[in-house]
């Protein structure tokens, strides 16, 4: 691991960024924790000390909702990203290794979802199931996973048939050897730029479902749902959506300044 | 057209001087030929002139022509040097190569201007350098040879002033080795620079010129090439000279055993070039042969059939029994691509320890026998000299014991001193557990004196 001191600013940025989201999520909800007690005689309070982020249309805390918020969306998007890579590099490799029918059958399958537009995927899930998170991760996984395989078994295909995985086979190494060795370190590095990238693409997907109302559902804290009930409050409360706006585009410009500027060879 | 100065070029890591200072003129029409061992900082040079001098690395000292000076120091300067003035003929041209383009648009890239002039003048310059069949190829399809002939044509389309040739003759066959001499020579004739990077002692001889001979990242001795190469005044010359595989002295072969493997009726064609057809092979036990001929011919290709790597279209392989998968073994031609490129030696060398249950001491004495220190496996593959790497490839496959060794023009990238002794090394060490060895290469000189029966393909 490079030390953070010699990486280029636009990467230390991001990981400032992505550290005070994650203190902002974890934190958050232990200093805040009740999001969901509603003060109606509250309504719309302006942000003071104790609340400074004010209370929302309910009478809620803003800043409480706003950390429970950011927590779910972190770790329901990382959940999704780390399953769709798993599943993606799994059936990549597995792809590139057997080749033959099974390679037939896997990119079959991968370019029919790689056909369909992944918010549409995720979509048809929730609609099955009304805003669990099941549903939502299993929608957000099934949609992301197309990419991993692609890159794996295209880069995987190259390395497999390269002299040094021959020299390799003809010394008596096994597959494992030949995974950790061989595949391993040359896919990993492309594999976190991707989920860097994926774990916006998650983020933004399930606010972007919050926000037409078929996510995470209410009473449940959410970046979307947060802005579209702000919505209507925006003369009197701008600030009530301008906080979900300003966690998700941090966490985002975050995620996109974390990737290298170029892949070393 | 006018000399080509350079002044007090040193290459330095850290405070650690890799190259001395180091003042060169290069007359146009005249040859500049560095001479010395893998590892002597050869290929710093050229890189050093480029501006492609790996991170951590760090040249001094200035580039002057045409009344500019470039200094060294500042390895963009020059960068819009390249193709006009500086072109360099990288070493391993199958790694230099874009895998991903046909030969044809790769070498028209070279040329400055319109794109249907420059398919022309690539596709001219290949014919020249008989490459007419391979205009289509992907640089995988092609033998190390005709990697080298693409990588010239592309590096020399657009006509740069200075050609930096590093090891051009490395991995050729005597045929293609004239027809590089022959181009390097044009390349002269038509009042071009050149400064060749070599250990091919022969290849020195015929360009003629200077010649500068470097041991150490030091310049032993310097001069023109009649007198250097005839009566050598330094002892590092002279012994130089004496390591060419003619000067050897004769080596006693083993007697050859039982059979090992019979091929019989093998055939291969890739496509509708026939490679080799009715391919009769016997090998026995410590038995020592040489399979010769001509780039392109598929002596790699039958000997990776042999080891059950390349299925044959015709004809079968037999294997005495009682012998596990691990005895039939190979040296790669390109040592580089034969090691995962990112896991250290150390790492890469130790699993193999591991998997055939052999002490680390194993290995060390290994490296001492072929004059490696131990430091050097702290590094990665790339960035260990191509001689020193086919050493560690051949310790590699050595921990292994094996019972046949298929090695594929094993020293064709080495120097004469260091071939002699991987030669010599790689001779003791199959004597002393009683390995057979296929050797496929070019230089009937080494066939003759490293094995006791050739094959002809």
């Amino acid at each position: 691991m490079t030390p953070l001191t010699s990486r280029a600013w636009p990467q230390r940025l991001g990981y400032v960024l992505l550290a005070a989201v994650l203190l902002f999520a974890l934190a958050g909800p232990l200093l805040w924790p009740d999001y969901a007690g509603q003060q109606l005689m509250r309504f719309l309070e302006t942000p003071s000390l104790a609340e400074p982020l004010g209370r929302d249309q309910l009478g809620r805390s803003v800043i409480a909702r706003l950390a429970s918020a950011a927590r779910l969306s972190l770790w329901l998007a990382g959940l999704c990203v780390l399953s769709a890579a798993l599943l993606g590099c799994l059936l990549g490799v597995l792809s590139a290794w057997r080749g033959g029918w099974t390679d037939t059958v896997l990119r079959g399958l991968a370019d029919g979802v790689l056909a369909l537009p992944g918010l549409l995927i995720v979509l048809i899930f929730s609609a099955m199931a009304q805003g669990g998170f099941l549903t939502l991760y299993i929608g957000l996984a099934l949609a992301q996973w197309v990419e991993y395989f692609r890159m794996t078994r295209a880069r995987s295909r190259l390395l497999l048939a390269s002299p040094h995985v021959e020299a390799s086979r003809l010394l008596g190494f096994g597959p494992a050897h030949i995974v950790r060795r061989h595949l391993w370190p040359e896919l990993a590095p492309m594999l976190l730029t991707m989920m860097s990238f994926g774990l916006a693409t998650a983020i933004l997907a399930l606010s972007t479902l919050g926000f037409v109302g078929v996510g995470i559902q209410p009473p449940m804290p959410e970046l979307g749902l947060m802005m579209t009930e702000a919505l209507p409050h925006y003369s009197e409360a701008p600030q009530l959506l301008l906080a979900p706006v300003a966690v998700l585009a941090l966490t985002l410009a975050a995620l996109v300044l974390l990737r290298p500027l170029e892949v070393n060879p | 057209m006018s000399t080509i100065h350079l002044h007090g070029l040193t290459v330095y890591q850290q405070q650690r001087c890799l190259l001395d200072p180091l003042d060169l003129g290069l007359h146009p029409g005249e040859a500049l030929t560095v001479l010395g061992e893998s590892g002597s900082g050869k290929s710093l040079l050229a890189h050093a002139i480029m501006g492609t001098l790996p991170a951590g690395l760090r040249a001094e000292g200035e580039l002057r022509t045409d009344g500019r000076r470039y200094p060294l120091h500042d390895a963009a300067n020059r960068r819009h040097l390249w193709g006009e003035l500086l072109a360099i003929l990288p070493q391993e041209p199958v790694t230099a190569l874009d895998p991903t383009m046909r030969v044809l648009p790769q070498v028209a890239e070279g040329w400055r201007g319109d794109g249907h002039l420059a398919r022309d003048a690539a596709r001219r310059r290949l014919d020249s350098l008989g490459l007419q069949a391979a205009e289509h190829h992907y640089p995988h399809q092609l033998s190390g040879g005709m990697a080298q002939r693409v990588a010239f044509a592309a590096a020399t389309l657009g006509g740069a002033r200075l050609l930096l040739a590093d090891e051009p003759s490395k991995g050729l066959d005597s045929a293609a080795c004239d027809t590089l001499r022959r181009l390097l020579q044009q390349h002269l004739d038509s009042g071009q620079c050149l400064l060749t990077i070599t250990h091919d002692i022969a290849l020195a001889r015929a360009l003629g010129g200077q010649v500068l001979v470097m041991q150490g990242g030091e310049v032993v001795e310097h001069g023109p090439a009649s007198r250097i190469l005839s009566r050598p005044a330094h002892p590092y010359t002279q012994a130089l000279l004496a390591a060419e595989p003619q000067a050897w002295p004769a080596i006693a072969h083993p007697a050859a055993g039982d059979w090992l493997l019979q091929g019989r009726g093998l055939a291969k064609a890739y496509g509708s070039q026939q490679l080799f057809r009715d391919v009769d092979i016997d090998l026995a036990a410590g038995e020592r042969v040489a399979l010769l001929a001509a780039s392109g011919a598929g002596k790699s290709t039958l000997g990776n059939m042999l080891l059950g790597l390349t299925r044959a279209d015709h004809g079968s392989v037999r294997y005495r029994d009682g012998l596990p998968r691990t005895a039939w073994q190979k040296l790669y031609q390109d040592p580089v691509q034969a090691f995962a490129p990112r896991v250290p030696l150390h790492t890469a060398l130790h699993d193999v320890l591991k998997r055939c249950g052999q002490p680390w001491s194993a290995l060390e004495a290994l490296l001492h026998r072929l004059k490696l220190g131990p430091a050097l496996l702290q590094r990665l593959p790339s960035q260990v000299s191509g001689g020193e790497l086919q050493r560690l490839a051949l310790i590699r496959t050595l921990l292994l014991r094996p019972a046949l060794l298929f090695a594929d023009e094993p020293t064709s990238r080495l120097d004469p001193l260091t071939q002699r002794d991987t030669v010599h090394c790689l001779l003791d060490e199959l004597g002393r557990i009683g390995c057979a060895l296929l050797l496929v290469t070019h230089d009937a000189a080494l066939a003759d004196k490293a094995t006791a029966r050739r094959i002809r393909l």
